[in-house]
Formats: C-alpha cells, structure tokens, sequence
C-alpha cells in the first residue's frame, strides 16, 4: 500500500499483543510511562478547562462550557490529537484537523515561542465564526514538540445577527468576521491588528476581552504543564507516548467494528426547512459498507446545501460521525484522532453536511450534526441488536433574543431560555435522562439564578412533559417543557429544526419519542402578571397562541401528529411586547427493548414521577393503574391480574 | 411543501485497474475520503475496503475558499 501519512507507522497487532521490547521500539519509552503520559495529557487539558470555566466572564463559557481543549502533536507526526478534553464534542472532533489546517496553512516554520495563532474560518476549521481557535506551539529546544488549543465560543463575531446565532443568514458575508490564520500574540505580547480586527466587528467588546485574556492564561498554563512532563519522562517518551494514545483509540475502535456484522447498512434522517421558506426539507443519508476491522460512511445523495445558515461543514460531518461510532462501537477508551483510524468518510461537497462557501452559510451546524449522527444510529440499529441506543429531541431549540431595559441599558440571551437541554434515548443499561445537551454536545445548564439576574426573562417552567418518551423496556427521556416570561419588548430568533417527525427513535423495539413544539402567547391571550398564575398545560391553552413550529392542530394549535407544520421561520425574527410568554416543548427521546416486558412496578414508578399517565401506562405499557398520582403518589397500585390481560390483548394485536 | 426526494450531490469512484490484493476483486476505484490525518485520494477495494493506496490531498480536500488564486505580489 502507497501511505505517506505518519498513522501507516502504527502497529499492526493489537497493542496487547506487544511485549516490552516491541512496545519500547515503537514508542520509545516503557509501556507505563506511556500509560502514565496519557492520562497526564488528559489532566492538562482538563486542568485549562477548569481554568478557563472558573475565569470566564461571558455567560456562553462561564455558565454554558461552550468550549473544548486539546493537545496535539507536532508535524512531524501530522498532528496526532492525543488528549481531548471532557467538555463539547462538537467541537473536538474537529480541532483534530482544524489545528493541522490553520499550523500548516500559516507554516509551522513561521511558529516561534510565544506566539498565538487563531482561525475562525468555518470552512478552515469547523463549526462557526464565534468559535475561534487558539493554538499555542510548546517549543522544548528551539522545535516544536506538541500544540496546546483551546476553541472558545466568542458571544458576538460580528454579522447582521446580534450573537449570531440565527438559521437564516444567506451566505459568509452577512454571517460575521471571518479570520484566516492569523496571530494573535507574537512573542507573548498581544498584537494590535489582530485585535482590532476583532474589536471593530464584534460586538460586546466589554465581555469578549476578558474572555480572550483568560484564553490565553490557560493556553499558558498547558503550555507549562506539558513542558514540566518532558522535563520529567523526556521528549522522547512524551513524543511516543502522544502516538500511543491514539493508537489506543484506534485499537479499540478496530475491535469494536469486528464485533459488528459485515454488511452495507442504509440510514437517513434530516431538519424541517432551512431559513428562508418551508418549501424544503433536507434529508442526511450515510451509506454505510463495513468489513472485518474496516468501514466507510458514504454522505452521497444527502441533499445539496441550505439556501441560509443552518448547514454543517465537512469537519462537522467527520465530528458527528466519529462521536455516533464512539456512542455505539467503542464507548470504553477515549476519544482522539485514532478512532477515525479505520473509518473513512466520502463527503461530496456542497450538501446540508459539507457546505462550502460563499453561499453555504454556516452557522447553526449542529443542527445537521445531531440528525446526522441519528441517520447513523437509524442505519446500524437492526445489526446492533441490543446495543442499539435510541434517538435524542435532535435540535437545540436554540433562543435567542435581545432588547433594551427600561433605563435603555441593551441586554443580549445566547441559548439561555429555549429548548437547548432535553432528553437522550434509552439503552440496555437502563432509562435514558431527560435533560442534558444531546448526544454531539456536551455542555452546562445554565443557572435558572444566573440567567435571571442577567436578562428581563423569568424561568416559568423547567419541567418534563408526560407520556412523550418512547416507552420501551428501558424507557427514553421525556421531553422538557419550558416557558420563559419576557418582562421587555425584545426581538427573539429561534430555531427548532426538528419537529416534523420525532427524532427519539426507538431501539431494539422500543417506540419513538414524541415530536416538540414551539408557542409564543402574547399578553393578550394570557397574562401571567395580571392573572398571577402559570400558564396551564392543557390542550385548550394554546388555541390563543402564536405557533412558531410543531405540527399542530391548525383550529386549536395543539400537537396533533396528523395536523399542519407550523414553519419555525415564518417570521425570521418574532418582536413581541412586555409580558409575552415563550414555551418550549421539545422532542422525547426513544425507548429500547419492548414496552411490554417493562416491570409493571418500574412502569408505576414512572407513574409517580409523572413521565407517565395512568392512561398512557395502559395504552403503551399494558399497565392498570389506579390511584392519584398528583395527590397520593405513594398509594399508587398496580392491578397484576388486569395488567396480564391488557398485555395478552396487545400481544394478540400484534399477531 | 417539496420534500427534498431528489438526490443530492454524489462523490463519484473512477474505476482503477488491477485486483484487490487482500482479496483478489477486481473491484478497485479511485475517490477522495476524510480519515485520521485529514483529506487522503485513496484507491480502495469496494469487495473488503483495502486500501491500495492513499496519498494526502489538499489540507481542505474539496473546498475552494471564495480567497482562493488571490495574487499579491
């Protein structure tokens, strides 16, 4: 096989197949300094993270975690990503290339001590343009020997969308800043072009300053940690040892494909429309072929890309496919640049997933990275049998808003108030949650205090729906129901892009999650300040509402799964007055393993707690109930006799 | 509404000559794919996914970025 690329270097046994003496002549130390490097790798990098969270000022890192770091390599050993931080997925999978991408493109030969390089650049390195990249080239005798990176949401960039975060940009130029390789500190001291370059685009100056000088502390602090483990095991057992942790990944993920039967699997899933009308909606396809310790995923024939910024780049498509594998073949070993090892990625270019510029807008990605890593799990659940995982609510539900308080100070929410936490499928391991980031990210929850004290808006509700997870012997999140009252006249963007069809897939024979919403009611139709009450939760509260996407009832704009789509774009931006309620329904995660083998008293349990009615008990689960489970939750009691036939008639059903 | 049914962009394999040499198919073509260490144009075998050859390509693979052929000197 002709192979320049330095991986063709790796061992072709499985690393425990080695003994010392193979082990020492392909990584140049003993197998536990390796080990021991590997995880201090891991530690550093972990070690910035904690660092910049505890110093951030913005709410987007202090209170979201919307940032990642890694360490690399050096080019000589292309750029291996050795160690990844416990923090957004989305953003690792990528830097692994983006690092490489912006060092070569600037010239690893243009790097000295002191210097930060950034990128921004989307179609460069990933993402979006408030994510920039800070890379930090650690020099041990005058050569580079590792680059320490932290990509770091900025909460403005620039662009016709205060924050950015909008799905209806039409192209790079009305996206925000775009910056190329450039550096940003240059012998340790800040270089002014770079930032005014910065400054003179992007808005909240007062908090984006802070945050990049805390950046740059903590690339410092990694740089000097991984300076004081060379100084202690060597270069040499430092460089071998950011070989073997890839190696490691690879190895695993090699045994994991083994495990999974040779064959092409097809999968598909997709978002409701992009930004500019409801007449398309894009479909993600992935072929994928795999034999023996080998596979490939073939992104053909997914739909050409979005005429406004919901699209993903090819960093992104590689990102979502690496995380869905980690998820269902290799869950045990961490990720690096080696679980793509044996994975290989055909992406034609210009599709939802692979945009290019400068009509391929960027900006909500992860919209097509849920759904594609879904179109993976869709593809691969039947030949996974029992270790299938069920679906997520798919889209972030992302909201956005900002507007002037009454003594004219202008406020601004990133991702604070609308769906962006929710529920994940269920495995054999058990039930699934029901609120956290989905599967691609990996994020905090803001503070119901924090966001309260920052904005006009009071956290209503944070509460999961009944009967919306996909009832399964291991039961998936239920959806999360959320209503945020805005005290101000305020301009929102949102962007649920996943509401047409549920996307909590049911595994192993579980059922689907339920399909989300999205309603605005107007002060007129309830006033929560007047009536100094909640907004209820029956089906007769939303004839009032203004839908914003859900397929709906059109008469009395409730859910109704054989109703109208509601276009979550129809106004790009919603104003509304003071007093206005927003409410968030999301998706419901999928069930796995038959709802009818779930354990009647488990099924009870779920009944107290209120994922679940006594009516959806019996109608999905073959469960009698009886008793009150708002008012005696404790004197709750199974009918054994009556739940025996109420399962035999569903079997009989089923033929 | 349309739903998207049409196809969308492909990545086509030029056929290359010669057999697999992992498993003797005659099945061997020519594309570009995404893997570890980034952009590869690789000869694959379609019968066992052996790869034949796969020579780096262009940092961004596929992408030409709306700077691309600015001169300045």
């Amino acid at each position: 096989m002709t192979d320049t690329s330095v991986e063709s270097n790796a061992p072709t046994v499985p690393l425990k197949d080695l003994d010392d003496a193979q082990f020492q002549e392909l990584y140049g130390t003993d197998r536990f300094t390796a080990t021991v490097l590997s995880s201090r790798v891991r530690y550093i990098v972990d070690h910035m993270c904690t660092g910049l969270l505890n110093n951030a000022f913005s709410q987007i890192l202090r209170d979201w975690y919307d940032f990642a770091a890694t360490i690399s390599g050096p080019p000589a050993q292309n750029y291996p990503m050795s160690a990844v931080s416990n923090s957004l997925a989305l953003f690792l999978g990528t830097m692994c290339d983006a690092v490489r991408n912006t060092v070569e493109e600037y010239g690893s030969e243009n790097l000295r001590p002191g210097d930060v390089l950034i990128c921004n650049d989307p179609y460069r390195s990933g993402t979006h343009v408030n994510d920039i990249l800070f890379i930090r080239p650690v020099f041990v005798d005058g050569e580079i020997i590792s680059f320490v990176s932290l990509r770091a949401h900025q909460l403005d960039m620039g662009g016709v969308v205060p924050g950015g975060f909008s799905g209806t940009k039409r192209n790079v130029y009305e996206n925000g800043l775009v910056i190329a390789p450039n550096l940003l500190y240059r012998d340790d001291r800040p270089l002014a072009p770079t930032f005014n370059l910065i400054f003179d685009n992007a808005r909240l100056a007062a908090l984006l300053l802070p945050d990049i000088k805390t950046i740059y502390q903590n690339l410092l602090l990694g740089e000097r940690l991984v300076i004081e483990s060379v100084e202690r095991y060597g270069v040499q057992a430092y460089l071998g040892a950011l070989r073997y942790s890839t190696d490691v990944s690879a190895d695993a993920m090699r045994e994991g494909l083994l495990g999974l039967p040779d064959g092409v699997y097809l999968g598909e899933d997709g978002i409701d429309a992009d930004g500019v009308d409801d007449s398309i909606e894009y479909r993600i396809r992935v072929r994928i072929t795999k034999v023996g310790g080998r596979v490939e995923i073939d992104l053909s024939g997914t739909s050409p890309q979005a005429r406004s910024s919901v699209n993903g780049t090819m960093l992104d498509a590689k990102t979502a496919v690496g995380i869905a594998f980690k998820y269902l073949i290799d869950r045990h070993t961490p990720f690096t640049s080696g679980t793509y090892r044996d994975i290989d990625i055909v992406i034609p270019p210009g599709t939802v997933v692979s945009a290019t510029p400068p009509d391929g807008a960027v900006f909500i990605y992860w919209e097509t990275s849920e759904p594609l890593l879904h179109a993976v799990f869709r593809a691969l659940r039947d030949a996974l049998g029992e270790e299938a995982v069920g679906g997520s609510f798919a889209s972030l539900n992302l909201h956005n808003a900002h507007g002037l308080t009454d003594d004219g100070t202008p406020w601004l929410t990133a991702c604070q108030t609308g769906g962006e936490h929710g529920p994940w499928g269920a495995t054999r391991h058990g039930d699934a949650d029901s609120y956290t980031v989905f599967y691609t990210a990996n994020n905090l929850d803001p503070a119901t205090e924090a966001i309260e004290a920052d904005i006009p808006g009071v956290i209503l509700r944070k509460e999961y729906a009944p009967d919306t997870a996909g009832a399964g012997t291991n039961r998936g999140g239920a959806a999360v129901r959320k209503d945020t009252l805005w005290l101000t006249a305020a301009e929102h963007f949102t962007s649920p892009l996943h509401v047409r069809a549920p996307s909590g897939i049911g595994v192993h024979g579980g059922a689907d999650g339920a399909a989300g919403a999205c309603w605005i009611f107007p002060p007129e139709t309830f006033d929560v300040r007047e009536q100094k009450r909640m907004l209820g939760t029956n089906t007769e509260v939303y004839a009032g509402s203004v839908p914003v996407t859900g397929v709906l009832d059109p008469q009395t704009k409730a859910l109704d799964p054989a109703g109208e789509y509601f276009y979550f774009a129809s106004t790009p931006n919603w104003q509304t007055s003071p007093g206005t309620v927003f409410r968030y329904l999301t998706n419901g995660g999928g069930g796995w393993g038959d709802p009818l083998r779930r354990d009647p008293e488990r099924v009870k349990r779920d009944v107290r707690d209120e994922y679940v009615t006594i009516e959806g008990a019996y109608r999905d689960y073959g469960v009698v109930i009886t008793g009150d489970p708002r008012f005696a939750p404790e004197q709750l009691v199974v009918d054994l006799e009556a739940t025996h036939a109420r399962r035999r008639e569903l079997l009989a059903r089923r033929g | 509404m349309h739903t998207d049914v049409n196809p969308g962009p492909r990545v086509e394999r030029q056929p290359a000559d010669g057999a697999c040499p992992g498993c003797g198919k005659a099945e061997l073509s020519r594309y570009p794919v995404l893997s570890e260490g980034g952009w590869y144009q690789v000869v694959k075998c379609g019968a066992c996914l052996h790869s034949v050859s796969r020579k780096p390509w262009g940092l961004l693979g596929p992408i030409t970025l709306t700077s691309h052929g600015l001169v300045l000197d």
